[in-house]
């Protein structure tokens, strides 16, 4: 009785599943980036919004200007020492679940530029989930790694952020 | 172009003409260039030559270089001014050309060099607490030590053979 | 009115002990904004919707470019120097690179010269696609940002042809180009010469006859000719105002005196002016690219100087010249005399160039790059004030500064 007959009645027309997956598959199809574009990378980041790499399949076309209105912090270029306070409070007005791409060498590492001006690695200031080398890296990398931290994000299920 | 009487010196390899002149006489020379029609701004920067190796050693160590447009006649000069380390600065001539305003705050933000009579001389490229003046020959490039670099002497991964 | 009095209320128009003063208000144009085209900070000053200051704070995204080439070999220090002004990488490479051949007293071959006025005239293109993309999105055209970055996507894949880059290419280095242009390349060129002037006609059709974005532009942002040239405004800021000085025109170099082409002026002094002037630009660049890649003379692409530019890999299997040669320039690198030089080129922002002191070791004494978007960025408040806060959004489009290019 119960379920078996309710699913002979209904046929294919319901699936089963938990609360967990049936939440981190919104979450991961539809992360909402920040606009933090601040150098050449950024730029790559904006062709990946345009229409041959159309990030809008992945439901992340919807760049949110305002930190608390998105998921996700794809920084995208380097970091210099003034920008670091800034870039930690806009990451702190970011509400949870958040995540951190660090888009390019320059965010990843410091990049080619590894002297006095720069924070070098922008994982120094917030945490990171995936890192997308490249100088800059292709519209098809950071698709890519979107791509990585859906997987992530479907792995998370319920469970709170570390 | 006529040279303006107060010019110490002058010069033109490579077909680049300059004028050397005291730091005191910088404002009113260039107000004399700017009269001729030199009246196009190209820039203003400093030359730290602490330690060079050429053999006709600079008069002073730091260099205040301007490079000035006639439009008119398509002609290009340069005005160089030697500072010395004991005092680092120079009057300003921002009254002249307003442009300089804030090559001169550049200027003073990574060498050092005051400049006299300046609107608002305060720094303008790195955060307004920083210590120290990067530009200058002495200040490290800073960042982050790399192994199988240039300096890996001074950071070892393994201990030296025993 | 009548239900007003009735229920014992008077409005009343003239002026009393009682009336609403307005107060300043600063508002801060924060680094993270998404109409400030790169972290530019502006504190500004609004009484009501006037904008009665503007103090531009920069600085946010200084990467200490000019200390890091002190540290380079004249050769290593081409890639930093891409990364300034981002959306026009291969202007400051060409300024770079006619200050070193200065320096070493060489000059590149007439191919050379050809294939870096077709890249730099296809990176001019995708700059003030870039360019129109953004500021259009900024006064709520979206649908131009899609247009111009296809376009722009089609100048990335010749890029992407000729050196294996999209962004970034470094493509002009001292002593030549980075690598000759395939048949490939003249190929999917030929197309887009073919298709580009139809595009720039959709953009025109989209936005020149259209009347919300006249009544945006029109009047908006006026620079005089003497406000232009006393601020040392240079590229469109000073075409549009009128002033006719264009660097490829009046000081010609790398070979463009060979090539037929207008420069664009309007004498409107505003926002408008100034986007009809970018876009002519753009038809402009296309005429030169079309001239250049039909006149491109055969031969070698880079000088032929082992002092300068390393052996082909294939005669290090033969000769020991060849490997001292590839030895010493890849160690330690190729010295020039002592001596300093300015070159400058005609970017799309204006006047972009490299001073270059050497002090006769293989590392450069000082590079300092005179970027276009520093000087023309002491222009917005001159323009912006006693304008409205809208206004401030296409004047800083118009501006076309790159922050990268300001803080270096």
């Amino acid at each position: 009785m119960g379920v078996e007959a309710l699913q002979d009645m209904l046929g294919d027309s319901i699936i089963t599943t938990t609360l967990g997956k049936l939440v981190s598959w919104g979450r991961a199809n539809s992360v909402w980036p920040a606009q933090f574009g601040l150098a050449c990378c950024a730029m790559e980041m904006i062709t990946m919004a345009g229409p041959r790499y159309d990030v809008g399949r992945f439901g992340s076309e919807a760049m949110r200007a305002s930190p608390r209105q998105s998921d996700l912090m794809i920084v995208s270029g380097r970091v210099s020492q003034k920008m670091a306070p800034v870039l930690r409070q806009i990451y702190d007005q970011m509400p949870e679940p958040k995540w951190v791409i660090s888009m390019g060498a320059c965010a990843s590492t410091g990049g080619v530029f590894n002297n006095y001006a720069l924070v070098q690695g922008v994982d120094k200031i917030v945490p990171v989930d995936v890192y997308v080398p490249g100088c800059p890296p292709r519209p098809e990398d950071l698709i890519n790694g979107l791509m990585i931290l859906q997987e992530r994000i479907k792995a998370q299920g319920l469970r709170s952020q570390l | 172009m006529k040279t303006p009487r107060k010019a110490v010196a002058k010069g033109g390899e490579r077909d680049e003409r300059w004028i050397q002149v005291a730091p005191a006489d910088l404002p009113t020379v260039l107000a004399d260039l700017k009269q001729q029609g030199f009246a196009s701004w190209c820039f203003l920067t400093c030359v730290d030559h602490l330690n060079t190796p050429l053999l006709l050693q600079p008069p002073e160590r730091f260099e205040l270089v301007y490079q000035l447009r006639n439009i008119t006649s398509r002609e290009l000069i340069r005005v160089r001014a030697y500072i010395a380390e004991s005092e680092p600065s120079a009057p300003s001539v921002h009254s002249v050309y307003a442009p300089a305003a804030w090559d001169e705050r550049e200027v003073f933000d990574l060498f050092g060099i005051t400049f006299s009579s300046h609107p608002d001389l305060r720094r303008i490229l790195l955060p307004p607490d920083w210590v120290g003046h990067p530009l200058r020959r002495d200040y490290p490039v800073g960042g982050e030590p790399v192994e199988f670099s240039d300096d890996h002497q001074s950071w070892q991964t393994a201990p030296a053979e025993a | 009115m009548d239900s007003l009095q009735a229920e014992g209320i008077t409005l009343s128009r003239e002026s009393g002990p009682d009336e609403l003063k307005g107060e300043v208000l600063t508002v801060n144009f924060g680094p993270h904004h998404p109409s400030t085209h790169g972290v530019l900070r502006l504190v500004v000053e609004l009484d009501g919707e006037l904008v009665v200051g503007v103090k531009p704070h920069i600085g946010y995204l200084h990467t200490g470019i000019e200390k890091q080439m002190e540290a380079l070999r004249y050769q290593q220090a081409v890639v930093v120097t891409d990364r300034h002004d981002y959306l026009s990488p291969l202007f400051n490479n060409h300024a770079y690179a006619l200050a070193v051949e200065k320096l070493m007293g060489v000059e590149v071959p007439p191919r050379a010269q050809a294939l870096r006025i077709i890249m730099s005239e296809l990176c001019r293109i995708s700059s003030h696609l870039v360019w129109l993309g953004t500021s259009a999105l900024e006064l709520g055209a979206m649908s131009l940002l899609m247009y111009c970055f296809r376009d722009r996507d089609r100048v990335m894949d010749l890029n992407e042809e000729i050196s294996g880059f999209r962004m970034h290419t470094s493509y002009i280095r001292p002593g030549g180009v980075m690598a000759d242009a395939t048949p490939r390349f003249w190929d999917l060129l030929a197309r887009f010469l073919n298709d580009m002037p139809g595009n720039i006609d959709e953009f025109e059709n989209l936005l020149t006859a259209n009347p919300i974005w006249r009544a945006r532009t029109i009047g908006v942002g006026r620079l005089s000719a003497e406000d232009a040239l006393a601020l040392g405004a240079t590229g469109p800021m000073l075409r549009g105002s009128g002033v006719s000085w264009d660097l490829r025109r009046d000081l010609p170099y790398s070979g463009y005196e060979k090539y037929d082409f207008e420069v664009p002026i309007s004498d409107q002094g505003d926002c408008y002016g100034r986007y009809l002037i970018r876009v002519a630009e753009m038809r402009q660049s296309l005429r030169i690219i079309g001239q250049a890649a039909s006149s491109i003379p055969d031969g070698p692409c880079n000088i032929d100087d082992r002092k300068m530019l390393p052996p082909p890999r294939e005669e290090l299997e033969t000769s020991m010249e060849a490997v001292i040669h590839h030895f010493k320039l890849f160690t330690e690198g190729y010295s020039p005399p002592p001596g300093d030089v300015y070159a400058a080129v005609e970017s799309p922002r204006g006047e972009s160039g490299c001073y270059l002191v050497s002090d006769g070791t293989h590392k450069p004494r000082r590079a300092k790059f005179r970027a276009a978007s520093f000087v023309n960025l002491q222009a917005l408040e001159k323009m912006a004030l006693g304008g409205m806060v809208a206004d401030l959004i296409a004047i800083i489009g118009t501006a076309d500064t790159v922050l990268g290019d300001v803080d270096r």
